[in-house]
C-alpha cells in the first residue's frame, strides 16, 4: 500500500518549486488590462464628479429660484402718500339693523368692495396689512381712500356699522374720528398712480435681478479639425514618420455652465470630452534596398507605408518615432513586413516596417475651461467674444493601424503629459429661441500651450478648430 | 528588496516597462502555481492573468514589511479559488479502488517529471484539486482550508483522503510498470 507521505511527498518535490514561462501574449494581456482598469478609474472619477458638477448646479439653481421668489414678494413693497380716512357715523346708520345681521351685511359689503379695489389694492395691502388687522382695520385702511365715488358711496354704510360694532369687533386700530373729508380721487388718476407702481416695481426687479447675476447651462458638440506643430531633435527626426496632409476630424463636446455679471461679461466653465488625431499615412517607397529585394520588386510603385524602427532591449517592444511621441507596439500587426539589417547608411535604425496601412494616433482629454466671454451685440441675436484657458487631462492614449483588412488596436504613444494647458479664442453666435433657451454656434481655436509629449527630443503642440453647435438654458 | 521598491514604485506610477519587469520577475513561478490549481492550461493563462491584473492594480496596499513573492502567490491562489468558487462545480464521487504497492524510490520519483504530474493534479475534480494543493503543497491546516473554503474539517479531510486515492490510482495507471520494474530491480 502506497503511503499518503509518499505520495505528498512525490508531489511536493515535483511541483512545489515548478516554473513554467507562460505565452508572450499573457503579458500584453495583462498590461493591457491593466491600462483598461487605470481608465476605468479615470471614468468612474468623471462620473463621479459630473454627478456632484451636476448636484452642485441643481443647488445653486434652487437657490437662485428660491432667491428670486423672494425678491418678486419684496419688490412690489412702494408705499404711496394717501391719506388716511375715516367715514363718519350717523344716528340714522345706527338704527339699519340688529348687531348680528349688521355684522353679516357688513362682512358682505366689505368682501364686495374689496373684490372692486383688490386689483388695485393687492399689493399694497398683502404687505402693509399687519396680521392681527381686523376688519375695522382693514376699512380704516389709507388705501380705500383712493377708490371710487361709488366704492366711497358704498363704504358709507359699511363704516358706519363696524363704528356701532367696534366693542364686538374690539379691533386694535380704530377709526379716527374727526377726519371726514372725503377724497374724491378720480379712476383714471387712482390708475395712472398703479400703473407707475407697477413700472417702478418692474424696474426694481430688473436691477435686482441684474445685480444678482444670471446662470446659463448648456451642452455643446462641436467636429474638431486637428492641425499637427511639432518640432524634433535631429536624431529623432532622422528616424520619424511624418504625419499624413489630411487631418483627421474629431467629434467633441460637452456641458458648460455660465455666470453672467452685468451687461457684457459672463463667466463660462464646464466639463467637455475632445478627441486629437493625427494619422500618418501611406508614403512612396523610397528604401532602395529594400525595394530592390525580391519580395517588394514587384510592388515598385506600389503606395506602402515604410519607417525605421527600433526594438527595445528590456521590453523587446517595437518602437517608431512619430510627430507626436514614440509608438509604442503591444503587439506586431497583422499585414505588416519587417525588413532587418539592411544596408541602408542613411537609416540610424536596423529595422524597417514596410505596410500598405496607416497609423492612426488617437488621443482622448477631458477638458475643464475657464472662459471670460464678453457680449459685443446684445440682442435677439447675440454677438460674443470668447477667450480662456483649459485644463486637458489625458484619457485616452491609442494608436490603430488602418489597411485592407480593417482597424486594430496596435498600442499607444510613449510619455505622453497626463495634464496638458490650452488657450482658446472664439466668437460665439447666440440666438434667442425662448425667453430662457437659446441656440449657440461658436467657432473656436485651440492651441496648447505646453508640449503634449513628455520626450525632450518632442515638442508637439497642435491646434483644434471646432465649431461648437448647442442649446443653453438661462436662468 | 530595494531594487523592487523602485520597481513597484514604478509600477504604481503607471510605468509599463516596470510592470513588464515585475512581470518577467515572477510570472514562471506564478504560473507553476497556476498550472497545479487549475483544470488546464488555458484557465492557468487566464487566472494568471486576472492575477497580475489585480497584482498591478492592487500595488499601491502592498506593504513592504512582507515577501513580494508570497503576496504575488497569494493573490494567484485567491483568484484560482474564486474562479472554482464562481463555477459551482459539482463534484463527482468516484469509486476509488485501492491499488496495492511498495514506496517510491529516488530513481522512481527522478524518472516521473513535473509536467507528468501537473497533468494528474488537472485532472482531480476542482475541490480535491484545491485541498490537495492547499494542505500538500501551500502547507496549510485542515482548520486554515476549512476557514479558506468555507467548509468543515471533516470535509477537508475527506476530501484530501479522495485526492490522494485518486492521485495513486493514476500514479499506478501511468507509471506502474516504471514502479514494477523498479522494485524487480531492487
Amino acid at each position: 500500500m502506497m503511503k499518503d507521505k509518499n505520495i505528498d511527498e512525490l508531489f511536493r518535490s515535483k511541483l512545489s518549486n515548478f516554473e513554467q514561462e507562460p505565452p508572450a501574449y499573457v503579458l500584453e494581456n495583462v498590461l493591457a488590462g491593466v491600462a483598461g482598469a487605470r481608465r476605468k478609474k479615470k471614468i468612474i472619477f468623471w462620473r463621479i464628479a459630473g454627478v456632484a458638477a451636476a448636484l452642485l448646479l441643481a443647488f445653486v439653481a434652487g437657490w437662485q429660484f428660491n432667491g428670486g421668489d423672494e425678491t418678486i414678494i419684496e419688490s412690489p413693497v412702494v408705499v404711496h402718500s394717501t391719506t388716511p380716512e375715516t367715514v363718519p357715523s350717523t344716528g340714522e346708520d345706527q338704527k339699519i339693523a340688529p348687531v348680528g345681521a349688521a355684522v353679516k351685511s357688513a362682512e358682505t359689503l366689505v368682501a364686495q368692495v374689496t373684490e372692486r379695489t383688490s386689483v388695485k389694492t393687492q399689493n399694497i395691502s398683502a404687505q402693509n396689512t399687519p396680521k392681527n388687522q381686523t376688519l375695522t382695520a382693514a376699512l380704516a385702511d389709507s388705501k380705500i381712500a383712493q377708490t371710487t365715488e361709488e366704492e366711497s358711496l358704498l363704504l358709507k354704510p359699511i363704516k358706519s356699522l363696524t363704528k356701532l360694532l367696534q366693542p364686538v369687533l374690539s379691533a386694535p386700530a380704530r377709526i379716527v374720528p374727526g377726519r371726514q373729508k372725503q377724497l374724491a380721487v378720480n379712476a383714471d388718476q387712482v390708475k395712472s398712480i398703479d400703473q407707475q407702481i407697477m413700472e417702478q416695481n418692474q424696474q426694481q426687479i430688473l436691477a435686482q435681478n441684474k445685480e444678482k447675476g444670471k446662470w446659463s447651462v448648456g451642452a455643446q458638440v462641436s467636429p474638431a479639425y486637428n492641425v499637427s506643430r511639432s518640432s524634433h531633435a535631429q536624431t529623432y527626426a532622422s528616424n520619424m514618420i511624418s504625419s499624413s496632409a489630411s487631418n483627421p476630424v474629431d467629434v467633441g463636446g460637452g456641458v458648460s455652465v455660465q455666470f453672467k455679471k452685468g451687461k457684457r461679461w459672463s463667466l463660462q466653465s464646464g466639463v467637455y470630452y475632445s478627441g486629437l488625431g493625427q494619422s500618418s499615412g501611406s508614403s512612396t517607397f523610397s528604401n532602395r534596398n529594400l525595394a530592390a529585394s525580391s519580395d517588394f520588386a514587384t510592388n515598385v510603385g506600389k503606395e506602402y507605408f515604410n519607417a525605421p524602427v527600433n526594438i527595445d532591449a528590456s521590453s523587446s517592444k517595437m518602437l517608431m518615432n512619430s510627430t507626436a511621441g514614440v509608438i509604442e507596439f503591444s503587439n506586431v500587426p497583422s499585414g505588416m513586413v519587417l525588413g532587418t539589417n539592411l544596408e541602408d547608411k542613411t537609416l540610424a535604425s536596423n529595422t524597417v516596417v514596410v505596410s500598405d496601412a496607416r497609423f492612426i494616433q488617437n488621443f482622448e482629454y477631458i477638458e475643464v475651461p475657464l472662459y471670460l466671454r464678453y457680449t459685443v451685440l446684445d440682442s435677439k441675436f447675440d454677438v460674443e467674444m470668447v477667450g480662456g484657458f483649459s485644463s486637458n487631462i489625458l484619457v485616452g492614449n491609442d494608436t490603430y493601424m488602418e489597411s485592407a483588412v480593417g482597424r486594430s488596436l496596435v498600442g499607444s504613444t510613449k510619455e505622453m503629459e497626463t495634464m496638458n494647458y490650452s488657450g482658446t479664442l472664439g466668437v460665439g453666435f447666440k440666438y434667442g429661441i425662448s425667453r430662457h433657451l437659446s441656440l449657440n454656434v461658436e467657432p473656436r481655436v485651440k492651441y496648447f500651450l505646453n508640449s503634449l509629449n513628455s520626450n525632450s527630443s518632442v515638442t508637439y503642440k497642435p491646434y483644434t478648430i471646432g465649431v461648437f453647435t448647442g442649446l443653453s438654458y438661462e436662468f | 528588496m530595494e531594487d523592487f521598491k523602485s520597481i513597484i514604485s514604478d509600477c504604481i506610477a503607471g510605468s509599463r516597462k516596470a510592470q513588464a519587469m515585475l512581470y518577467h520577475q515572477f510570472a514562471p513561478k506564478m504560473f507553476g502555481v497556476c498550472l497545479r490549481y487549475a483544470k488546464d492550461a488555458t484557465e492557468a493563462e487566464d487566472n494568471l492573468q486576472e492575477g497580475f491584473i489585480k497584482v498591478f492594480t492592487n500595488l499601491k496596499n502592498f506593504r513592504h514589511d512582507g515577501s513580494l513573492e508570497g503576496w504575488i502567490r497569494r493573490i494567484m491562489i485567491n483568484v484560482s479559488l474564486e474562479k472554482i468558487r464562481k463555477q459551482h462545480l459539482l463534484y463527482p464521487v468516484e469509486d476509488v479502488a485501492v491499488y496495492d504497492t511498495v514506496n517510491f524510490s529516488d530513481d522512481v520519483i527522478a524518472k516521473i517529471s513535473a509536467d507528468d504530474l501537473m497533468k494528474l493534479i488537472q485532472q482531480l475534480p476542482p475541490r480535491y484539486r484545491l485541498v490537495f494543493n492547499l494542505y500538500v503543497l501551500e502547507g496549510m491546516s485542515h482548520q486554515e482550508i476549512a476557514k479558506e473554503m468555507d467548509i468543515t474539517q471533516g470535509t477537508s479531510k475527506s476530501n484530501l483522503a479522495r485526492a490522494r486515492e485518486i492521485l495513486k490510482k493514476k500514479v499506478q495507471e501511468n507509471f506502474g510498470e516504471l514502479i514494477a520494474q523498479n522494485n524487480h530491480t531492487a
